[in-house]
């Protein structure tokens, strides 16, 4: 854990109030979290404990009711809707459960989104695209659409997408919830791989397994922190 | 700087992908432009047709006609007479032809062939002048012919043929009405005016039809002064002179210029009419439009969310609804310009004229439809725009 002081990831007393009506759900109930350049985190509880909220309001996705959110040293909080958009498009990319890739276009039609919004132009980010595709181990499958992967290969899509411009962090809510244990193997895998090579990880998992290779675990309950430790025997995926 | 080009190609993505729900959609812009393009080339067509027809005839800016009858009265009562003709021409200036024409039936006899062309005329010396007519055999009569009441007759190309098939009628001595004649002249073709077939035909001179035709009712009474500037003062002095011998004015004085105006005023109300209507079918293309772009924005609110969370901003999704928006209207016109432009050449074929490409109405039809396509897609992209990316990622189809 680099002790630089500059923490990707800083939010201070975070709480997420839903209206229903005349009920209010209390999704966060005052998080504080403080995430390093580098780290490996996991985030595990029960069901509506909160976790995808969480995760939405580091993505800039959503803004917390109440509390401040410091992202790469930027004041989220103070940041107005296009300024938000741009932080989803350079500084963090988003890994869903459902992969949430568009199915009319390919792979690398799919890869390229952000840098289409980046306003890279077309030669170069296809490029990019290409490049990231390779790495993630799909060069061949590059103009298939979606309908034609498996999941495992949608996530790894859906992945090589999050990379696109170059983000301080990336965010994978239940990245292997709807894939089998080979292919979710294949998944921490790379997750792995891209951690080694210095990107910051946060992924939300109901697999104590999957949580374990990760280097650190928290968990919450009702909206609350309840324990966050570092994994000592961390797995290696094969 | 806002990136046009890149919302434009998402949004074209999107149509192709749905193909005949946008054709569908923007049946309406394509009736509407259609019907537009149709009347406007057909009209812009009938009007160079009518044009045409008079110029070739010879008639041109400086034409003046004096028909009988008073402005309003709906069966005119013939009063024009050959003595106006003379009058016209000794007293009005600037005047060079006068024309009066007699219109009755004669039935021409050569041998034992008998044959009653549409028209027989009584006309004056003037008449080749004045329509450029020319002559293709032989020559017309003149005012030495028509004072001395020679019996002699000029027939068009067809009445020739009826008669004399293809020999020369030259010379040839014929009876109209009984009374003996001598063809002295053959015209030259000049086919069909308004659909008249001018060349089935005679004219004899204009003293003789009381005894031939047995009217002298002028029908008609066609002047020509030396050049377009002279019209308005001849139309005056004609007016005055008239009125002065009839006790009252039981006559209407036309000018081409009216002519020409009155096929622009028909065809402007008849264009301003078809306009209405395409703006209704516009209007309600423009609403069905809207609608399908809401349907569209629901369907794919997903997809609206899943480009929100990569850095999708606002406006480029308000960019890519508008523009799809766009798209649908621009080609529904594209579409109904070449529609209204087919149909309005097949029907012109039909009836022998030919149609003009409304270039104006087709550039007027782009531009309202970039207009109802940006109007009405408005609503829909706001809404897009402004969805909220979390609860739009959560949505299920
Ligand atoms: N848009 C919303 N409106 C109202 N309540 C919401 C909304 N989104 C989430 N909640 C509530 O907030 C709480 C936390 O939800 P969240 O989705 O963060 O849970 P989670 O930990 O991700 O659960 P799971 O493991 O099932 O995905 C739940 O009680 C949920 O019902
Ligand atoms: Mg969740």
């Amino acid at each position: 854990m680099s002790a630089d002081g500059r923490p990707v990831v800083r939010i201070t007393d975070v709480k997420r109030t839903y209206r229903m009506g005349t009920v209010d759900v209390h999704a966060l109930r005052g998080i504080d979290l403080r995430i390093e350049r580098g780290e490996f985190v996991s985030i595990m509880g029960p069901s509506g404990c909160g976790k995808s909220t969480l995760m939405h309001i580091l993505g800039c996705l959503d803004r917390p009711s109440a509390g401040a959110v410091r992202l790469d040293e930027v004041d989220v909080d103070e940041l107005d809707d296009n300024e938000l958009a741009e932080i989803r498009n350079k500084k963090v990319g988003f890994v869903f459960q459902t992969f949430n890739l568009l199915p009319k276009l390919n792979a690398v039609e799919n890869v390229e989104l952000p840098l289409i919004y980046a306003g890279v132009g077309f030669d170069e980010r296809r490029e990019k695209a290409a490049g990231l595709l390779e790495s993630v181990g799909l060069k061949e499958r590059m103009y298939h659409k979606p309908s034609e992967l498996s999941g495992g290969q949608s996530q790894r899509v859906a992945i090589a997408r999050s990379l696109a411009n170059g983000p301080s962090l990336i965010l994978a809510d239940e990245p292997t919830g709807n894939l089998d244990s080979t292919s979710g193997e294949e998944i921490i895998r790379l997750f792995q791989e891209l951690n080694n090579k210095g990107i910051t990880l946060i992924i939300v998992t109901h697999d104590q397994e999957i949580a374990e290779h990760s280097k650190r675990i928290v968990r919450l309950k009702d909206g609350l922190i309840v324990a966050d430790e570092p994994v000592n025997n961390r797995r290696r995926a094969s | 700087m806002i990136n046009l080009f890149e919302p434009l190609k998402i949004a074209f993505a999107s149509l192709l992908v749905n193909r005949t729900r946008s054709l569908l959609t923007t049946l309406g812009v394509i009736i509407g432009v259609a019907a537009v393009i149709t009347l406007v080339s057909m009209g812009e067509g009938a009007k160079s047709f009518i044009l045409d027809q008079i110029r070739g005839w010879g008639a041109g800016t400086n034409f003046i006609s004096v028909n009988p009858g008073e402005a309003d009265a709906a069966v005119p009562e013939l009063t024009l007479t050959i003595g106006d003709a003379n009058a016209i021409k000794t007293q009005v200036k600037n005047v060079r032809y006068v024309m009066p024409e007699v219109v009755g039936r004669g039935r021409l006899r050569y041998g034992k062939k008998e044959y009653t062309p549409p028209f027989t005329l009584g006309m004056t010396e003037d008449f080749p002048y004045a329509y450029t007519q020319k002559v293709a055999e032989g020559r017309f009569f003149n005012k030495a012919e028509i004072d001395g009441r020679k019996h002699v007759v000029v027939i068009g190309k067809n009445t020739a043929r009826k008669l004399f098939g293809e020999y020369s009628p030259l010379g040839e001595r014929i009876k109209i009405n009984g009374v003996g004649f001598i063809v002295i002249g053959v015209l030259e073709e000049k086919g069909t005016l308004l659909f008249y077939d001018m060349d089935d035909i005679a004219y004899l001179p204009i003293s003789l039809t009381e005894a031939v035709l047995g009217t002298k009712t002028v029908t008609d009474l066609n002047v020509v002064v030396i050049d377009e500037a002279s019209v308005p003062q001849a139309v005056t002095d004609i007016t005055r002179l008239m009125t002065r011998r009839h006790g009252k004015q039981d006559f209407q004085v036309f000018t081409q210029q009216g002519g020409i105006d009155m096929i622009n005023n028909i065809l402007n109300a008849l264009t301003g009419i078809v306009s209405a209507i395409a703006a209704i079918s516009l209007l309600v293309g423009g609403i069905g439009i809207m609608n399908i772009m809401l349907v569209a924005v629901t369907e794919r609110t997903r997809e609206i969310g899943i480009r929100k969370a990569i850095g999708a901003k606002r406006q480029d999704i308000f960019l890519q609804f508008v523009m799809e928006s766009v798209l649908i209207t621009m080609s529904g016109a594209l579409i109904g310009i070449a529609v209204g432009t087919l149909a309005a050449w097949g029907i012109m074929t039909w009836l022998k004229m030919s149609a003009v490409i409304a270039w104006g109405a087709a550039y007027l039809a782009c531009l309202v439809a970039f207009l109802v396509g940006t109007f009405f897609g408005v609503y829909p992209a706001m809404r897009a725009a402004r969805l909220d990316p979390v609860e739009a990622l959560r949505f299920e189809v």
